[in-house]
């Protein structure tokens, strides 16, 4: 079974880190879907390059994607205002919809090899190659030490955003760094990995540390912890029962939220018991 | 003494005779079928796509790298129907046996004449196979060369049983010989004729028995059918009287009904795999099968 599962096994325990850290800022947010709607943005991308007949592996398109992705972030920052009537979400939803069916449209006049295009958009975690985690391990790195250098700031504009405006802050301007290296980061896993996976290293270890703990660090290594056993533990599942990898992992993040919840339920009952008196 | 040893012989002749079983992995369920036709109860083989399932996207799960690399053989079209999932698998493989060019690897589409070969290769004709039309195992005389290629592969990696091999290939080849006559008898009232289908599956099937099956619910391959373009289908269809769409499981059955409602016509569920249809397990019963629906929807 080694030979078969072990590069999905690293890409499971050196990628998510990453997510997970993201996932806690998103929730924050209360953005939850912005991971799809950016994923959606980059492949429109890839399907305007389809048109202009470019290499789809080649340096123009990934250039092409990188600008949709970079778009996206801008429209995310200068929609998310302090006190607006329309919530971030409402943009988001109708970025993805508007994003899919302009895919579509395109996809109908220029019509690639549908299977092509599929196939370099959503990637699949069972049949990731050395080079593919490598890769997508170094821009990791990259955004994460990013991330690291300027968290101060970043954690402020997500937790904390009216302190952020009285500090004096240019709020757009990180939420812009912020869904730009957000898109970096989420256009490459799905490569790696399938919208479904990404989504879900996103929001359920974030959700489960949010669950369990209070403090930001707490959260995050609960979610670390939650993601490397959920992932890990998915592909050996897929790997007995010989099922689609990505969705296994997926169903065995939601078995796993629901133990969870109900440890946090649980506890929370005790500690009432303990409080009256 | 006597029953240590015999018991030895027992394992011994048990391990060589579950060696010298041929483990055979084909992409698709037609070239599956006639791996099994050829090889018996001398191979196992392992299928990778489903029967109903669209042939253009397949998910990999982890069995499929596993088969693949305990692979003697791989059976593919070798004509860009599996692009989309099968060079990842491959990739993952690195099996030396079922590479290109060495006899464990068949590619099926290998010295056959394809049709419809884009004269330049361009994508803006819809999702075009460059190499031509990937569909071609429907048609029976094409099966018989896929059959004999697969009998020669078979033969090269287990020489021992080359004759089975060799004579479970004239079997087959007697019985198509056979079944064309009658397939040929029951289709020719219809020669001529111009059918409907949802995509551009069947030119081989068509050439083989003298229709024309060149009008697609598509508008290119792979683009999800347009307003306008149905109207212009349904114009075609009510101009030249025709009476039958074909659709495979995977298509979307309801616009082929829409169609077929405005014009008279039947839906005709065919499929290009053995066990795509109901009792049709092998080869020849899957050409009987559409065979015999076609003839009932032209009548």
């Amino acid at each position: 079974m080694w030979e078969v599962m072990f590069w999905p096994i690293v890409a499971c325990i050196l990628l998510p880190w990453l997510l997970v850290y993201l996932g806690l800022h998103v929730v924050q947010r209360g953005i939850i879907f912005i991971d799809i709607a950016m994923a959606q943005m980059a492949s429109l991308g890839i399907c305007l390059a389809v048109l202009f007949h470019l290499d789809l592996q080649g340096w123009a398109t990934f250039g092409i994607a990188l600008g949709f992705t970079l778009i996206g972030a801008a429209i995310f920052s200068l929609t998310g205002k302090r006190s607006s009537q329309i919530p971030q979400e409402a943009v988001i939803g109708i970025s993805y919809v508007v994003a899919a069916a302009a895919a579509v449209l395109l996809l109908s006049r220029a019509a690639e090899g549908d299977e092509e295009i599929k196939n370099m958009l959503v990637g699949n975690i069972l049949l990731v190659t050395p080079h593919e985690v490598w890769k997508c391990f170094a821009l990791f790195v990259a955004v994460g030490v990013f991330h690291f250098l300027l968290r101060k700031n970043f954690l402020l504009v997500s937790f904390d955003r009216d302190g952020a405006y009285q500090k004096g802050l240019r709020v757009r301007w990180w939420d812009f760094f912020f869904y730009a290296a957000f898109g970096l980061v989420v256009t490459s896993f799905v490569r790696i990995a399938g919208v479904l996976l990404v989504f879900s290293y996103l929001i359920v270890p974030a959700v489960c540390g949010i669950n369990l703990a209070q403090r930001t660090t707490n959260r995050l290594l609960i979610g670390w912890f939650i993601a490397l056993v959920g992932g890990v533990a998915g592909l050996f599942l897929s790997y007995w029962w010989d099922l689609p990898s990505g969705a296994a992992i997926v169903c065995t993040f939601g078995a796993l939220l629901i133990l969870v919840s109900l440890l946090a339920f649980c506890r929370n009952r005790f500690q009432r018991l303990d409080d009256t008196p | 003494m006597k029953k240590i040893l015999l018991m030895l012989s027992t394992l011994i002749t048990c391990a060589f005779t579950a060696q010298a079983k041929l483990n055979v992995v084909a992409t698709l369920p037609d070239f599956g079928s006639l791996a099994r036709e050829i090889g018996g109860d001398k191979v196992n083989v392992t299928v990778l796509a489903k029967p109903t399932e669209d042939s253009h996207f397949v998910d990999a799960r982890p069995s499929f790298v596993v088969s693949l690399r305990n692979a003697d053989a791989l059976i593919d079209g070798g004509a860009e129907l599996e692009l989309g999932w099968l060079p990842p698998l491959l990739q993952n493989t690195r099996n030396p046996k079922i590479e290109i060019g060495k006899p464990g690897r068949v590619q099926a589409s290998q010295g056959i004449h394809l049709m419809n070969v884009p004269t330049n290769v361009t994508r803006a004709a819809g999702d075009v196979h460059a190499l031509g039309n990937p569909h071609f195992t429907v048609d029976p005389i094409i099966a018989k060369a896929i059959a004999q290629h697969i009998a020669q592969s078979f033969s090269a990696l287990d020489p021992v049983n080359a004759a089975f091999y060799e004579g479970n290939y004239k079997k087959f080849e007697a019985t198509i010989n056979a079944k064309l006559q009658e397939w040929g008898t029951a289709l020719l009232p219809f020669k001529g004729q111009h059918v409907v289908a949802y995509h551009d599956s069947w030119p081989y099937f068509a050439h083989r028995f003298g229709l024309n099956i060149d009008i697609f619910l598509e508008p290119k391959p792979g683009i999800p059918p347009s307003p306008s373009h149905l109207a212009e289908v349904i114009a075609q269809m009510r101009a030249q009287h025709i009476k039958a769409i074909i659709v495979e499981p995977f298509h979307d059955r309801r616009i082929a009904e829409k169609v077929a409602s405005a014009t008279g016509a039947k839906v005709v569920e065919f499929s290009q795999f053995p066990g795509g249809l109901p009792g049709t397990d092998s080869y020849v019963k899957l050409i009987d099968t559409l065979v015999s629906r076609l003839a009932a929807a032209l009548k």
